[in-house]
């Protein structure tokens, strides 16, 4: 398996990408996250209580992280920057291109957490509910803009093509462990 | 009773969209459970609600494939009608099958619902002709899944001994020895796979980030420590490294997993009727790729050719990496 060291941004992605331009993100997503729950409300109830929890997803390779409390139809996610000291139940790091391919199924999230390509740390009940929840919510791309029909398939297509373009750049881009040890 | 039609093999879904996975992949049969304390998985976000397990039964029947509702964790004392409660809900999804070890539930199954096959699970840790032949005889259970303390020459003695069919594990996490009776997690955090449904409970597990070291703690003991770029594991008791007599090292079980696939032939000849895949926690991808590789193997070796050679293919997805033949091949004797 390749680690997530290999999978991150390059250094000239991370470098002309400031913090705030994550900033648009949080009320987009919120929107799409609430869009979702009334959509497909069985997800969130695979959460049980841990639907109230605060999860902090930190991208390692981005100048910012998401707080997520997802919350169904009241689910809210910030932006927040690592510079401020965030409270959260848990927290889940990896590069991006990681944790976007736990988040839609291509990349098994056990395999990385047990090989280090993923750190977990606070409330493991809350971690094991929510990647339980994502592997049955089969998302797709287009669950998270509320697109269906041709219009979401394409967007799928798009999307993950594009993501699997990345990681293959990342990859390339990055020097494994094996090579700078060399 | 010595198997000759072809194997069945049996694959674990924890959520309907791994049952859907598993069918796919070519599962002749899937186990699952309930969302609650009758399940041996009894993880949270994981299992079926009752309309869940409807629907999952409608779609595996739809492709050929049957549905095996486990139940097989031991009613509490003066509490027993969930398992009840389960058993009927699993008969009116339309299971194939209901898995169970407790006598109570057994009984009930039997009593009330005696066209429903009943397997008896491996919690039962029936493993001598006498005891599966109480379980035949009082309950008349269809199947015995076999515990993993058996070599294959004893499986054969004892399936020409008994009369019923036998499924054996052939991949996936490994257990101490002692089926159906393991309390180590209930000592740590209070709960137990048996009674509970849960081995190591999540909230009672931790990750501690610490110098450069993280540690896994259950219920606040340090089960193990891994420097940065080691593999880390899920911190269970039995698979835990300890210091002993001057030395740290895994004191129960080494953290390996079973992999039969090598002896798919050699079950067979042994009398096995269904091969079971361990995995319930377990994702769509790794169920999805574990199980086309015995489907490729159990298809091969009832074509009478040599077993696909699976080991390599699994080994990336087998815990800590390493792999055993566990029981089956004790070399030793």
């Amino acid at each position: 398996m390749r680690d997530g060291e290999e999978m991150s941004l390059p250094a000239f992605a991370r470098r002309i990408l400031p913090p705030f331009a994550g900033l648009p993100l949080g009320p987009f997503l919120t929107l799409s996250l609430r869009s979702l729950a009334r959509r497909r409300p069985q997800i969130f109830e695979r959460l049980g209580e841990h639907r109230h929890a605060r999860y902090l997803i930190d991208p390692t390779d981005l100048p910012f992280a998401f707080c997520v409390v997802p919350d169904g139809t009241s689910a809210v996610v910030r932006v927040v920057f690592r510079s401020a000291e965030t409270p959260c139940d848990v927290a889940i790091r990896g590069p991006i291109l990681v944790l976007l391919g736990v988040l839609e199924g291509t990349l098994d999230g056990d395999a990385l957490f047990f090989h280090r390509a993923i750190s977990v740390t606070g409330k493991t009940e809350a971690v094991v509910t929510l990647r339980n929840a994502i592997e049955d919510a089969e998302l797709r791309p287009s669950d998270l803009l509320g697109l269906t029909g041709a219009l979401g398939r394409f967007a799928d297509a798009g999307i993950l093509g594009g993501l699997d373009v990345a990681r293959r750049v990342a990859t390339t881009a990055t020097p494994t462990r094996r090579e700078v040890e060399i | 009773m010595t198997a000759q039609q072809r194997m069945e093999l049996v694959c674990p879904a924890g959520t309907p969209a791994t049952l859907r996975a598993a069918v796919t992949a070519g599962a002749d049969a899937v186990y699952c459970g309930f969302s609650d304390d009758t399940n041996a998985r009894n993880f949270p976000g994981l299992n079926f609600s009752p309309r869940e397990m409807a629907e999952g039964i409608r779609f595996a029947h739809g492709h050929g494939s049957k549905v095996l509702v486990a139940i097989n964790t031991f009613a509490r004392a003066g509490d027993t009608d969930p398992w009840r409660r389960a058993a009927d809900t699993a008969v009116a999804c339309d299971a194939d099958a209901v898995i169970a070890a407790d006598i109570a539930v057994l009984d009930h199954m039997a009593q009330n619902h005696p066209k429903t096959r009943l397997h008896l699970s491996v919690q039962a840790a029936a493993a001598t002709p006498e005891a599966i032949g109480f379980y035949l005889e009082a309950f008349a259970v269809r199947r015995v899944v076999l515990p993993r303390v058996l070599s294959v020459q004893e499986i054969k003695a004892l399936n020409s001994a008994i009369a019923v069919e036998t499924e054996a594990f052939v991949f996936g996490g490994l257990c101490v020895m002692m089926e159906g009776r393991c309390h180590l997690s209930s000592y740590a955090t209070g709960r137990s796979p048996n009674l509970n449904g849960v081995c190591s409970p999540p909230e009672a597990v931790s990750y501690d980030e610490s110098g450069q070291a993280t540690t896994a703690r259950l219920a606040g003991f340090t089960i193990d420590r891994y420097d940065p770029g080691s593999p880390a594991g899920y911190p269970t008791l039995c698979k835990g490294r300890f210091t002993a007599g001057g030395k740290i090292g895994y004191l129960f079980e080494d953290p390996v997993s079973l992999n039969a696939g090598t002896m798919i032939v050699a079950l067979k000849e042994a009398g096995i009727t269904a091969l079971k895949i361990e995995g319930r926690q377990r994702g769509k991808g790794y169920v999805s790729e574990v199980v086309r590789a015995f489907r490729r193997a159990v298809d091969a070796a009832e074509l009478g050719r040599d077993s696909v050679e699976i080991e390599g293919i699994l080994a990336a997805l087998s815990e800590g990496g390493r792999q055993t033949t566990g029981a089956y091949r004790k070399t030793w004797r």
